[in-house]
């Protein structure tokens, strides 16, 4: 497919800038797109991420169009799809933090942390992740690979083909996911120096 | 599992980057830009800015200065000084920056921190604490950069400022700071043992084992350092530097 | 091409041992066609023996002085760190020979990340103490602003001055009498005794026209603290690359299996205001192109062919950073067309502003003397005490 513009959904939600400057920094070109005739001429998408569940989908289905080029994109011409933090959580089903159901794109469910005494919440910090299954976005990362995390929830796939790396924060809970064309980071791999660079140009090579 | 946060201090005046000595006097460490990208090259896991005379010379924010610097820093940032509503703390936060820290706007208006916490989420926002031991051994508790006293004891304002909804605190010993004598790992037990929230350490490291007494005497979740960072050693010339990743990665392994 | 025994490039003769032209100030040919840059620097090396074992003698001797004078201190001597090779090596051969020396920074905020951390790296392996004078990152800039708003060539006289002056301060904290200093007549040629020229009243004088804020933490050098350093305290400058074998090139392969010191590709990219001088401003604002410095010493040494050189200088032009000259706009707050409107202003000069430069030409029979004494180096003398033709 090789090096092509990735287009980020504006959905208000996010913080697009940090994404856009690390794409400029390993020299890949973007595109901001908060409509749906935007996102319809993407070749790569990248769905960013931060705040509440329910307020995200509210304002994903809010913008005309949005979610019926999102199943086209990704369900119909199979295009890749790359979802960061509270981005990855969308993929599933539905999470324990609102009522709406989630994109569905991978089946699994988004759970909340427990309490505890030793683990606080929110999961917040940088950690490592084991790659569980090869893929192509945690490729050739640099020697233990970390990334920064900042989320109270996390996801847990139906299908255990669908994990590929592991973070382990009381347990071992998904830090990267994937089926076919869709991929999915629970960290943000704008704030996580040379290991996010590495794991946004192996996006942006797909 | 989760390595503990190291986070360099800046300390911005306006423009400038300084380092203060027991919240008096400061030198002058560098262009903020520079500094930013050295600690870039150095792969530090966070860094936090605090414009320590924003609010004692009615300023806003710098928002020039954080655009430049938002745009240098591939890790995450957290920025202080002079934030005194929820637009402002929006604004911050839309430019690139994680989290925000509060001090005394918390005094006249504590209200702001569950705004910004509830529109942001808790995580977004730190609660400061300056904290003076005076000659009877009591916490006491400044605002406005350390000049006005406040008349209420660090304890019970950092489980006032947990319930009313920030993310973490970051405590500062005013006693302590600058002096690479160590944190004060009393107070920080005595608070971190009535909070859930994480507490990051602030004011006095001198060196890895510093960190060490703070995490495990002081309890604290995370450490922030000031001088340590930008000077080469107590009393010599400004060098950017951070403590070595295999010492700390030694030290603060579980 | 020859032509009558005469060797031109360009249409202008150039010497036959370097690559200096005849654009070159006060430059004159032998009948060999070799210029006067290349006989003084033969000169220079015939009186200090460089590399030889008289000029080994002298330095361990200038050494064993040192080590003498500074018994019962905490450092012996003062040596100025910019993270480059030259510095950076001194301080590993100092320490070689025993010496116990204070590094000694000014940073005029301007620094890329490359010359802070070759700094960091080779004090923290070899363990040398360092001061620093950080100047206000504004007023560096408004100091800065004003020299390029008068349009003088010298646009980083103020760090170079500023440095000499920490490098005394620290001297001064720690009695220490003596600053050796990384430069090398063999490794960067001879500065052609040309138009440039600063001193403090100069930088003085340009930033009391055309500056904005107070200079409040930019150290000055003042006449009376020159005196003051040199003639009071008495504290000696010695350039030990002037007596002993010193190649530049292997210099940097130690360095950097050493220490993992790293070479910024000779472009002057360890300090951004350093490179605007050498690959923008002289060469579009003066027509000059100081390359021919650093190109000839090598040729002289023998590190590069005369046509390598002459390739690179006249066929080449100057590396320029990417984003070099945005960064120079950003940080002097100056649109696109101030700066170019400024950049096509006529240059101004030197002589066109107050300067010590009287003073220190009537007082030459006593600078004499401070030069016998290593209180002022050689080239100083030369320069500032003698009327300059212009």
């Amino acid at each position: 497919m090789g090096i092509n513009k990735i287009t980020i959904v504006n959905y208000g939600m996010g913080n697009l800038g940090s994404i856009v400057n690390m794409f400029k920094r390993i020299g890949i070109e973007t595109q901001v797109c908060d409509n749906a005739g935007g996102v319809a001429k993407a070749q790569k998408i990248l769905l960013p991420g931060v705040g509440a569940f329910d307020a995200a989908m509210s304002r994903i289905t809010a913008i005309e169009g949005m979610r019926e080029i999102l199943d086209q994109k990704v369900l119909v011409e199979k295009i890749p799809l790359l979802g960061i933090c509270l981005g990855m959580q969308l993929l599933t089903d539905g999470s324990e933090e609102g009522q709406l159901p989630g994109l569905g794109y991978i089946p699994g469910e988004t759970i909340r942390f427990p309490v505890s005494d030793e683990l606080k919440v929110p999961h917040m910090g940088w950690n490592l992740i084991e790659e569980v299954n090869p893929n192509p976005l945690t490729k050739d990362l640099p020697e233990e690979p970390r990334f920064y995390f900042v989320h109270s929830y996390y996801v847990q796939v139906t299908n255990p083909y669908h994990r590929m790396a592991t973070t382990n924060y009381g347990f071992d809970f998904d830090s990267v996911i994937q089926r076919d064309n869709l991929f999915g980071a629970q960290f943000h791999p704008e704030k996580s120096h040379k290991f996010g660079m590495k794991l946004l140009e192996n996006f942006a090579r797909l | 599992m989760l390595r503990t946060r190291v986070i360099p201090c800046l300390q911005l005046v306006n423009e400038s980057l300084v380092k203060t000595v027991q919240f008096g006097k400061y030198g002058y460490i560098g262009d903020p830009i520079n500094t930013v990208r050295i600690f870039n090259e150095l792969e530090v896991d966070e860094l936090c800015f605090l414009d320590i005379r924003a609010t004692l010379e009615k300023r806003q924010p710098n928002f020039a200065i954080l655009h430049q610097i938002a745009n240098e820093c591939f890790m995450p940032l957290s920025y202080g000084g002079g934030i005194r509503d929820a637009e402002t703390a929006r604004q911050i936060l839309s430019i690139g920056f994680e989290k925000i820290v509060i001090n005394t706007a918390a005094f006249a208006n504590p209200a702001l921190i569950s705004e910004i916490a509830s529109h942001s989420g808790a995580q977004s926002v730190i609660a400061s604490i300056d904290v003076k031991k005076n000659l009877w051994g009591k916490y006491q508790v400044y605002s406005h950069d350390g000049t006005q006293k406040e008349y209420v004891d660090a304890v019970t304002w950092a489980v006032e400022l947990e319930r009313l909804g920030a993310g973490e605190l970051l405590v500062t010993s005013m006693n302590r700071e600058g002096t690479y004598t160590g944190y004060d790992t009393d107070m920080l037990r005595s608070i971190s043992e009535v909070v859930n929230i994480p507490v990051i350490a602030n004011g006095g490291a001198g060196s890895v084992q510093h960190i060490e007494n703070a995490i495990r005497d002081g309890k604290a979740s995370a450490v922030a350092l000031g001088s340590m960072v930008v000077y080469q050693k107590k009393g010599m010339g400004v060098l950017v530097n951070f403590p070595d990743r295999v010492e700390l990665e030694k030290t603060l392994a579980q | 091409m020859e032509h009558n025994g005469i060797e031109k490039v360009n249409g202008k003769q150039i010497c036959t041992r370097c690559i200096y032209d005849e654009s070159v100030p006060s430059i004159r040919f032998d009948e060999k066609g070799v210029c006067n840059y290349c006989h003084m620097v033969d000169n220079l090396i015939e009186e200090y023996h460089t590399g030889k074992p008289e000029g080994d003698k002298t330095i361990n001797e200038l050494i064993e002085q040192i080590k003498k004078d500074g018994k019962g201190k905490q450092y012996d001597c003062i040596m100025g760190v910019s993270g480059g090779t030259d510095s950076s090596y001194m301080v590993y051969w100092a320490l070689q020979h025993g010496l116990r020396p204070l590094a000694v920074h000014y940073d005029n905020t301007w620094n890329t990340a490359i010359a802070t951390e070759n700094i960091r790296k080779v004090l923290t392996k070899l363990k040398v103490d360092l001061f620093t004078h950080v100047i206000n990152n504004k007023e560096a800039d408004d100091i800065f602003k004003a020299f390029f708003i008068a349009g003088v060539p010298e646009i980083d006289a103020s760090t170079d001055l500023a440095l000499a002056e920490t490098m005394y301060r620290a001297a001064a904290k720690y009695k220490v009498k003596y600053v050796l200093e990384g430069h090398s007549f063999i490794a960067e040629g001879i500065s052609p005794l040309g138009k440039n020229y600063f001193d403090g009243k100069y930088i003085f004088s340009i930033h009391n026209k055309y500056g904005k804020l107070p200079m409040k933490t930019y150290p000055l050098m003042t006449f009376s603290k020159f005196i003051k350093w040199t003639a009071l305290y008495r504290i000696k400058k010695i350039r030990p690359l002037w007596y002993i074998k010193y190649s530049k090139e292997d210099a940097k392969t130690f360095l950097e299996k050493e220490f993992g010191w790293q070479y910024y590709g000779g472009h002057h990219l360890e300090n951004r205001m350093t490179s605007f001088f050498h690959s923008i401003y002289c060469p579009q604002k003066f027509n000059i192109d100081y390359r021919n410095n650093s190109l000839s010493a090598s040729v002289r040494a023998g590190q590069m062919t005369r046509e390598q050189a002459i390739e690179e200088y006249y066929n080449q032009p100057p590396y320029i950073e990417e984003e070099l000259l945005s960064y120079f706009k950003k940080r002097l707050n100056l649109s696109d067309e101030e700066y170019d409107r400024i950049m096509n202003e006529p240059p101004k000069y030197w002589y066109q502003f107050p300067t010590y430069k009287k003073r220190f030409e009537q007082l030459r029979p006593f600078f004499y003397l401070l030069m016998k004494s290593n209180l002022v180096p050689r080239s100083f003398y030369m320069k500032y005490c003698f009327p300059v033709g212009h």
